[in-house]
């Protein structure tokens, strides 16, 4: 079992959105989806989950809507809307551009100064 | 969309609460439930899954907390806790409440009734529904630079001729008898106007039909359009008017229609006939009509001016004689009514009411702050739990809005009282068609507004001060709460500041005002006002058509007048004091004539005994009596101002001098026989005295004259008399403004009454608020400083000390506010100087009065205060804690 990751804070309203963006999933299905694709190093802390995907619907990023679970229950499904998608985009470009300089500066030797 | 789901929010919070609730719910156990059945299959045994499932999850109950705050579908309960709490403290503390919510229902009130009373003034809109688009075109002579009416000729040319109006009708105002079998004859207003009149305005008969082209014709049938109100009340809404014959100063008409409620265009119209061009009207030179149009589609109001000034200077070129001076000028309709002109008046009386609600906010405020100063500890302890300061503040403006809406409430009352109040104090005196004392609609939602606007405004005093308390400084502190924050002390202080600087400006309004009241009642108008009863009675032309009947009426109706029991005597005369008069130019014999300077002088053509019915003794030589003017040589009686003007230091009696009209040949020469003082006549400026000359009736009679007698009863009583006897002489004469002279005299100076009565009303209200906020400002500051003071006491401070250190609390914020005050008021008193008679804006008896009053309810403020001051016991003081 790798390492547990700390959440940096803010980082998970970019995770529920990747996670979604895979295809449509309902609350434990994205935790289960960022514990798989992570490969266990992200647990997500389950009380944040919901207040999250509501403050991403309320903000016009996901979608919601009533559907069956693989249990064939009800359950409420999220998808990415096309600002959500949109934001994913802008979102993963600034981490992309956040972990080169942080990286850059961490892998800095004692000649380049 | 961020908007659209803020708004999907709020409404599922108001509507779709309960279905939310319940899917967050079922979502939720959902997640707990798949995750049991997961653990189950990695081998957990049942209820084990379950329970571990819920703790993984963790609070449900925070969770869905945290949900709900996500969509913000919780702030309906949040308000409606903060709501309750408010009223909970309010109904702690009934004194504050009770004092901050009368000090907001006098401010909000007083706001309302006046928003009312200006929003009635300014948006009359004379019944039309597109006031915007109907323009007033009218001549102008270069030379004079005066806008005057136009000619029918060339308002049939601008007409004919004009494209970027949709259409141009002419009219003029003639007061007219209106007599039929039905009832008495009235006096109405009527308007001539061309046919195509009401289609410019676009306004259409309720019954019957409009005008048309063929009524406008020379020789055409005479036809009558009835207003509603006239319809109504004369012929009790008859639905076989129309075509009814009815007669219109002696000119019988066929009514044709009747047009709707609310539709007197132009201003308070009775009655409409055409407009029908005679001999005398196609002249070009007599200008008598006042035009009206309406912009055409897109057009504005530049182009219309500058195209209708290019044909004015066409008919210059085609018509050197008469048009050769004349221009024109399209301007928006409502700049014609008296209203538009007083605009700046009912700001300014706006503003002044404003500030009397900022004063009495600038109150609230400040005791709020007192309050806030005892909360802090309570507060403090919630922040430092962990309460983020945002609910804070929320409940805070919560609380202040709570007491604004309560003062709003009231506030109603005060404004329907103040409304009703001020419509008694006019009594029976003729109000002004734009003055509406009631409450509408609009001034209800302006009410609502204000109530919530100003808990807010006065909401950020506590709030702020809140955010700056030292929470841990607050915490420390034993028990007084006084944590002598700077801001509070500081705040305070600035508002009772701004308090003073206001009440300055307004007192020096007010000041101002009464002043101006002063010197205006105090002039005497130069003749005895009382007892005396006026009216008019106009002679039809077609009736009465030379001058000999009209002095055979009046000689006729002022003997039977005479013979009234209660009448001492009856005259005539065509002006009333402060009435103006008729202008002429003079000529005198013994002075060298100047063509071109010729002086201006007013002339009054009065009954032989009109000096004796107002009382009047000659100051040198006669009045008149009763030969003048049909017997002998041509006489006039000059006024002090007129003797002193012409023949300073020389014998004004036995001189002659004679009157010419514009554009007439000169009168007679008139042998002056008497000199009599000085009679007011002048409306604008009431108190000059214009240089006047009085004619006797029969020597240059006039059909419109005023009825004058002088009565031992009160005049009121024998109105009806009067017209009784009008009838006896003839029924179709209607008699009008039938009204005692002082009534006339308060009448004209009603501009300046009112104002002035608001004004000083408001003045007052505000110095009371004011010192009331001081009051509580200084109070606060002395019990703050008890412990100093004791100790000072103990120490040796004398009484003197003491009351020192109080008054000089209250210099604190006092000085700088008046300072302000008055540089404020230098500038904002000018825009009062159109209602001010012989005083200046900047009168500085007024302002130095304004300090004066000021500085007076500041010391009274701070007498409570300095007396507890002196009672301080230095050992109580000390030993509290």
């Amino acid at each position: 079992m790798r390492e547990q990751a700390q959440l940096l804070p803010g980082t998970l309203d970019l995770l529920i959105l990747k996670a979604v963006s895979l295809g449509p999933l309902h609350g434990y299905g994205v935790l289960l989806r960022i514990e798989q694709i992570s490969r266990g190093a992200l647990l997500i802390e389950q009380g944040a989950l919901y207040p999250a995907l509501f403050r991403l619907v309320r903000q016009g990023f996901l979608k919601a809507s009533w559907g069956t679970s693989e249990n064939n229950r009800r359950a409420k499904f999220y998808e990415l809307t096309t600002a959500g998608r949109k934001r994913l985009q802008t979102e993963t470009d600034g981490w992309k551009r956040l972990v080169e300089a942080i990286g850059s500066v961490l892998g800095a030797e004692a000649g380049e100064v | 969309m961020k908007l659209v789901g803020a708004l999907r929010a709020v409404v599922t919070g108001l509507f779709r609460r309960a279905r939310f609730e319940q899917e967050m719910d079922g979502e939720i156990r959902a997640h707990i439930r798949e995750r049991a059945e997961d653990l189950r299959r990695a081998g957990v045994v049942g209820a084990e899954a379950d329970r571990r499932a819920r703790i993984e999850f963790g609070g449900v109950e925070q969770c869905k907390e945290k949900c709900r705050e996500a969509l913000m579908v919780s702030w309906l309960d949040h308000l409606w806790r903060d709501l309750r709490f408010g009223l909970r403290m309010s109904m702690k503390s009934p004194g504050f409440t009770a004092a901050a919510v009368i000090a907001l229902a006098l401010g909000i009130g007083a706001d309302t009734a006046m928003y009312s009373i200006v929003n009635g003034a300014l948006t009359w809109d004379l019944g039309l529904d597109n006031r915007d688009r109907i323009v007033i075109v009218s001549s102008t002579n270069k030379q004079h630079d005066q806008d005057w009416t136009v000619s029918y000729p060339d308002f049939r040319d601008f007409r004919g001729q004009v494209k970027s109006l949709a259409g141009l009708a002419a009219y003029r105002f003639v007061p007219v008898n209106l007599s039929d079998q039905s009832a008495l004859p009235e006096r109405y207003y009527c308007v001539e106007m061309s046919a195509n009149g009401f289609s410019v305005v676009q306004h259409k008969p309720l019954l019957g039909r409009d005008f048309i082209a063929a009524d406008e014709q020379p020789g055409a049938v005479p036809v009558l359009m009835l207003s509603y109100h006239v319809w109504r009340d004369r012929y009790a809404e008859d639905p076989g008017i129309i075509g009814k014959t009815l007669r219109v100063d002696e000119v019988p008409r066929a009514v044709i229609g009747v047009m709707p409620p609310g539709r007197r265009f132009p201003e308070e119209t009775d009655l409409w006939v055409p407009l029908v061009p005679d001999a005398a009207r196609e002249k070009r030179n007599n200008r008598e009509l006042m035009l009206f149009g309406r912009l055409g589609d897109g057009v504005n109001l530049a182009t219309a001016r500058s195209e209708v000034e290019g044909l004015a200077a066409g008919l210059a070129a085609q018509y050197p004689d008469t048009n050769k001076d004349e221009t024109a000028n399209v301007r928006p309709i409502m700049e014609i009514t008296g209203v538009y002109y007083m605009k700046p008046l009912f700001l300014a009386l706006f503003v002044a009411v404003g500030f009397v609600l900022l004063i009495a906010c600038a109150d609230v405020a400040n005791m709020l702050l007192g309050r806030a100063a005892e909360r802090a500890r309570e507060i403090s302890i919630r922040v430092a739990i962990g309460a983020g300061r945002i609910p804070i503040l929320r409940q805070v403006l919560i609380e202040s809005v709570v007491l604004s809406v309560a003062g709003g409430f009231f506030g109603l009352l005060v404004a329907v009282g103040g409304l009703r109040w001020f419509d008694r104090g006019m009594g029976t005196q003729v109000k002004p068609i734009w003055l509406h004392l009631t409450l509408d609609r609009n001034a209800l939602f302006y009410l609502g507004a204000i109530s919530i606007a100003t808990g807010i405004l006065f909401g950020l005093a506590p709030a702020l001060r809140l955010l700056k308390t030292d929470v841990s400084a607050a915490l420390k502190d034993g028990g007084s709460g006084v944590t002598g924050s700077k801001f509070g002390l500081r705040a305070s202080n600035a508002l009772v500041g701004f308090q003073m600087a206001l009440c300055v400006v307004l007192l020096a309004g007010a000041g101002l005002m009464i002043r101006s009241a002063v010197n205006l009642y105090g002039t005497p108008i130069g003749v005895k006002t009382a007892n005396v009863l006026t009216m008019r009675v106009n002679l039809p032309e077609a009736k009465y058509r030379n001058s000999e009947s009209w002095i055979g009426f009046h000689e006729n109706l002022a003997k039977r007048l005479k013979g009234l029991p209660g009448v001492e005597t009856a005259g005539a005369a065509s002006q009333l004091p402060l009435g103006n008069w008729i202008p002429f130019a003079a000529q005198f014999e013994d002075k060298n004539n100047d063509a071109a300077r010729r002086p201006e002088v007013g002339g009054l053509v009065v009954s032989n005994n009109y000096f004796e019915i107002m009382q009047v003794q000659a100051r040198r030589g006669r009045l008149f009596l009763e030969p003048d003017g049909q017997a002998g040589p041509p006489v006039a009686v000059v006024n002090e101002t007129f003797a002193e003007k012409f023949w300073p230091g020389e014998e004004a009696l036995g001189k002659r001098l004679r009157l010419v009209e514009e554009g007439a040949p000169p009168g007679p020469w008139l042998l002056v026989v008497g000199v009599v003082p000085d009679i007011l006549q002048n409306f604008r400026e009431h108190l000059k005295h214009d240089p006047l000359v009085y004619l006797p009736f029969a020597e240059e009679p006039e059909r419109q004259m005023f009825l004058v007698a002088r009565t031992t009863v009160p005049p009121a009583t024998l109105a009806d008399a009067f017209r009784r006897e009008v009838q006896r002489m003839d029924s179709n004469l209607a008699v009008y403004e039938v009204r005692t002279l002082e009534d006339r005299i308060a009448e004209s100076r009603l501009t300046v009454s009112l104002f002035g009565t608001m004004c000083t009303v408001f003045a007052a209200v505000a110095t009371v608020l004011a010192a009331i906020g001081l009051y509580a400002v200084i109070l606060q500051a002395v019990s703050q400083r008890t412990q100093e003071i004791g100790l000072r006491i103990a120490l040796g401070a004398t009484r003197g000390d003491i009351v020192g250190l109080v008054f000089r609390q209250g210099i604190r914020p006092l000085a700088p506010g008046l300072a302000m005050g008055v540089l404020l008021a230098l500038g904002a008193t000018r825009v009062l100087r159109s209602l001010l008679t012989g005083v200046s804006p900047n009168d500085p008896a007024v302002f130095a009065g304004t300090v004066a009053v000021l500085v007076t309810a500041a010391v009274i403020g701070c007498a409570v205060p300095t007396r507890r001051a002196m009672r301080v016991d230095p050992i109580v003081a000390l030993r509290y804690e």
